[in-house]
């Protein structure tokens, strides 16, 4: 009675304390020692009152004086591990004993199983607190602040609960009715399904993770949860988590689906499943299951020009062979029973291409394969998409890249450190020496003294020497100048009376030059020759001879004249350049220049009569005496009348013309 | 092939040869015997007079202008002297035809040589100097060439007068010019001009006897064809 007492107020200190949380977002420092206490109080009376089978912890009570928070939790600990590890052995070998059965009130949803056991939990906790179900007030105490583990333990207890709860009965009706009943379509069918992903699936899983995490809602209907058919329950029960192995059990048939050509594992599979399970309600999945399996098998026989195509599906639902059965129409018909040899495989590979090849030919052509293109009939921008080729006539300009500008420039570098500079070299007009225009040919204005035989003789007697003279072989030579220096030796030593040879001059001189230049030569005489001719000094006039005025034809004087024009004309030309210039690049005294410029101008503009120049007649000039201003008024006056008079004269003459016309 | 028509006649095939092949391979053999074959070219030896012509001596007849009948007297033995001398041909003047006629006769070796005699005496025929016509003789390659001034253009009265003067010069110095230059010898005999020559140097007169009738003053004529022949000087 004390220990009940006790718990009551620790309730009611929970409850003050849990009643406002909206404290707990600041550091409460009053609640944590309320808390303490508590947790002295609970840990003292369980460990008074604890059954001799729980082992706990070697600590009989908890201390808290002056001890840390963490030091507490410590002390926690010690006892919690003990305490655990005996409840986990003892859970393990309850789990076994399959006479024990948890089953209490059938609840409508598995959904709404949380807000339900909720309450169910707490009554048992309050009804069952000596029993071995403290467990639960254990695990409330120690996970006050985490909250979310606590609601996990919950939420499996719920779910553990609802698997039990179901009624066997009910489920065998249902298993009837399906195994009547012809497959339907359990899914919902999406675009987006394929062999592996099926849209409903995903969503169920997503459905069934979202409540796993989902936060406590107590008694309020969750809009948004999907009042499901009896089908769909089945489905959803099937979706849970199969019975958990321990992973050195796990084989292919937990993870895969069974391939449809191993029906057979598949049903033994599932008979082994059934051995495995120990819930009904798991057990009743297996029916189901089974059921399923034998719909299928029967379909498979009456509809067998279906898929043969082995399938490798997750095991989440097993209605995914029905699924493909029904999605067959989508696939090609090809019937198991007739299994192709591999020539007619062939065949067909070949017909295909062969049809294929024949619909690209008797399409039209694309645009790249028609020939001579214009713009329009091609789509906008496509041939820059296309590589296109071109014939280069011309050499195309090289492309300038970062590495033939590195190449410039180092030969620019090199260049300028041996000095090479490319420099134009000015031009210079030949001069043309005396020697050379002497050798050209003169022009003889007389007739010639030799006949023309006796040229072409001379002419030919030249080549002939040449000739003659380069075929004298220098060996010939070397050869007779040594025999003749022998001859003479051997002369000399035989004879007692012995004179030598005159000397003979070796050296053979044969010029070709004129008489005239050999006489120049000799600085004896003094000739005309020597000195220049008038030609050489002036260059003649192409014209000829050098005339007078007076020998001057009419076509001689008027070239001169155009010469003489041209010269001006190109000097003038020069001249406004250079006043350009200077313009351009001295504008100060551009200016006095232009003022010449400007007078230059004002001349030229009186004269041709486009502008006036406004005399100053003196009327600015300030008259002193009345006398200047009457004068200038008379003369002013003067010279008014006299234009008029003119004018009218003008007139009158210009009249007298007109009259004298009329009267003819 | 009358032959081989018989053969076939014959009956049994027998393959005849036709008569010029059967020279050709006379002609072969008799090469054979003379002189090595050539492998390219067969060498022919100059051909006798006797050969060609058998024994019949050929005439040339060149006739003579009444104006030029008196040089033709004066200059007679000059002509006569290399026809008779190194030439060996035969040669008189007809009075009555007023032509020269040149024989071949015996003596004569060369075949060409009348050619050459009738040309030498053509050439002095119209116009040209005896030592000049001379070369004809002493050199193969030399040539004549005769044109009028109205080829060149169609010219009348004075501007075909004046043409002339321009060809000729003053005191003929323009003729001589050219003659020096381009080692040719030009007869300018009225309307009709007459060159002798080398080819090229024909040429080369021709276009400056050319341009001057054209028009273009003797300066420009004189300074083309100074150069033209420094070029062809320069050639060889």
């Amino acid at each position: 009675m004390a220990a009940v007492k006790r718990l009551e107020t620790c309730l009611r200190v929970a409850g003050a304390a849990g009643a406002r949380p909206e404290r707990f977002l600041s550091v409460q420092d009053d609640l944590a020692a309320d808390f303490r206490t508590l947790t002295k109080a609970l840990y003292d009376m369980n460990k008074a009152l604890g059954s001799k089978k729980v082992r706990g912890g070697p600590l009989k009570e908890l201390v808290i004086e002056n001890f840390d928070d963490e030091q507490i939790w410590q002390q926690l600990e010690l006892q919690n591990n003990t305490v655990l590890d005996f409840f986990k052995k003892s859970i393990a070998r309850d789990a076994k004993d399959e006479d024990l059965c948890l089953l209490a009130d059938q609840e409508e949803d598995s959904s709404d199983a949380g807000t339900s056991t909720d309450h169910e939990l707490e009554d048992n906790i309050v009804e069952v607190e000596t029993d071995q179900k403290s467990v639960y007030t254990k695990d409330r105490t120690k996970a006050k602040e985490k909250q979310s583990k606590r609601e996990e333990n919950i939420q499996k207890c719920s779910d553990e609960d609802s698997d039990i709860d179901f009624d066997i009965e009910a489920l065998e009706q249902q298993t009837k009715t399906t195994k009547e009943t012809t497959l339907k379509k359990k899914w919902r069918k999406s675009i987006v399904d394929d062999k592996f992903f099926k849209l409903a699936e995903m969503e169920m899983f997503l459905e069934h993770a979202e409540k796993e995490n989902k936060e406590e809602e107590e008694e309020d209907i969750n809009y948004f949860e999907d009042i499901i058919s009896d089908d769909e329950d089945e489905e959803s029960e099937e979706a849970k988590v199969k019975p958990v192995k321990s992973s050195r059990d796990l084989t292919y048939k937990d993870f895969f689906d069974p391939i449809d050509d191993n029906e057979d594992l598949v049903a033994q599979d599932v008979e082994d499943d059934q051995e495995d399970e120990a819930d009904s309600a798991i057990e009743e999945q297996n029916e189901e299951s089974i059921s399923d399996i034998e719909d299928m098998n029967e379909t498979m026989e009456n509809t067998r020009g279906k898929d043969a195509s082995k399938k490798v599906t997750f095991s989440l639902p097993d209605d995914s062979e029905t699924e493909d059965i029904t999605e067959m129409p989508l696939e090609k018909d090809v019937g198991p029973s007739e299994i192709k040899s591999s020539f007619e495989k062939r065949q067909e590979k070949m017909s295909k291409k062969i049809k294929s090849l024949e619909e690209e030919l008797l399409e039209e052509k694309p645009w790249q394969l028609k020939g001579e293109v214009t713009g329009q009939k091609r789509p906008e921008n496509s041939l820059l998409e296309e590589t296109v080729l071109f014939d280069h006539a011309v050499r195309m300009a090289p492309v300038i890249t970062e590495e033939t500008t590195f190449q410039l420039e180092d030969i620019i570098k090199q260049r300028i450190l041996d000095e090479a500079w490319d420099d134009v070299v000015p031009k210079e007009k030949p001069k043309e020496e005396a020697f050379e225009y002497k050798k050209r040919i003169i022009l003889d204005h007389e007739k010639s003294k030799l006949s023309l035989a006796e040229i072409y003789e001379q002419e030919y007697i030249k080549l002939h020497q040449q000739k003659t003279e380069e075929e004298e072989n220098p060996e010939h030579k070397e050869i007779q100048e040594m025999m003749d220096s022998l001859f003479l030796k051997l002369d000399a030593l035989c004879n007692f009376h012995f004179t030598p040879k005159p000397p003979v001059p070796e050296v053979k001189i044969v010029s070709n030059l004129p008489a005239i230049s050999m006489e120049e030569v000799a600085p004896v005489a003094v000739s005309d020759a020597a000195l220049l001719a008038p030609e050489e000094i002036k260059e003649k006039n192409k014209a000829g001879d050098v005339k007078t005025d007076a020998e001057k034809t009419r076509t001689d004087k008027k070239r001169e004249r155009r010469k003489k024009k041209l010269r001006k004309r190109m000097k003038l030309r020069e001249k406004e350049k250079r006043q350009k210039l200077l313009e351009k690049k001295q504008p100060e005294q551009g200016t006095t220049l232009s003022k010449k410029a400007a007078a230059a101008k004002l001349k030229k503009l009186t004269k041709e009569g486009k502008a006036t120049l406004l005399k100053d007649e003196g009327k600015d000039k300030v008259l002193k005496s009345s006398q200047a201003f009457f004068s200038q008024l008379q003369d002013q006056v003067k010279m008014q009348i006299k234009d008029a008079t003119k004018l009218k004269k003008k007139q009158k003459q210009q009249k007298a013309l007109s009259v004298h016309k009329l009267k003819l | 092939m009358a032959a081989a028509g018989e053969g076939e006649g014959a009956g049994a095939f027998t393959c005849v040869s036709s008569k010029r092949s059967r020279q050709k391979r006379r002609a072969a053999v008799a090469m054979d015997t003379a002189e090595p074959r050539p492998s390219k070219r067969p060498s022919f030896p100059p051909v006798a007079a006797e050969a060609l012509g058998a024994g019949k001596s050929e005439i040339r007849k060149v006739p003579v202008p009444a104006n030029r009948y008196t040089p033709l007297k004066e200059n007679w033995m000059k002509i006569f002297t290399p026809i008779v001398e190194h030439l060996q041909l035969q040669i008189r003047f007809n009075l009555k035809t007023r032509n020269v006629e040149i024989r071949t006769c015996q003596e004569t070796k060369d075949l060409s040589a009348l050619t050459k005699a009738a040309d030498f005496v053509k050439a002095f025929i119209l116009g040209f100097q005896v030592e000049d016509a001379l070369a004809l003789i002493r050199l193969d390659d030399l040539f004549l060439e005769s044109f009028e001034v109205t080829d060149v253009k169609p010219l009348k009265g004075d501007h075909l007068s004046r043409a002339i003067g321009r060809i000729a010069g003053k005191g003929g110095k323009t003729k001589f010019t050219i003659e020096n230059v381009t080692r040719t010898r030009i007869v300018l005999a009225d309307a009709k001009i007459h060159i002798l020559g080398s080819f090229q140097n024909i040429k080369m007169a021709r276009t400056a006897i050319c341009n001057l009738i054209l028009g273009s003053p003797p300066s420009k004529v004189y300074g083309n064809i100074r150069a033209v022949a420094s070029r062809a000087a320069e050639r060889f």
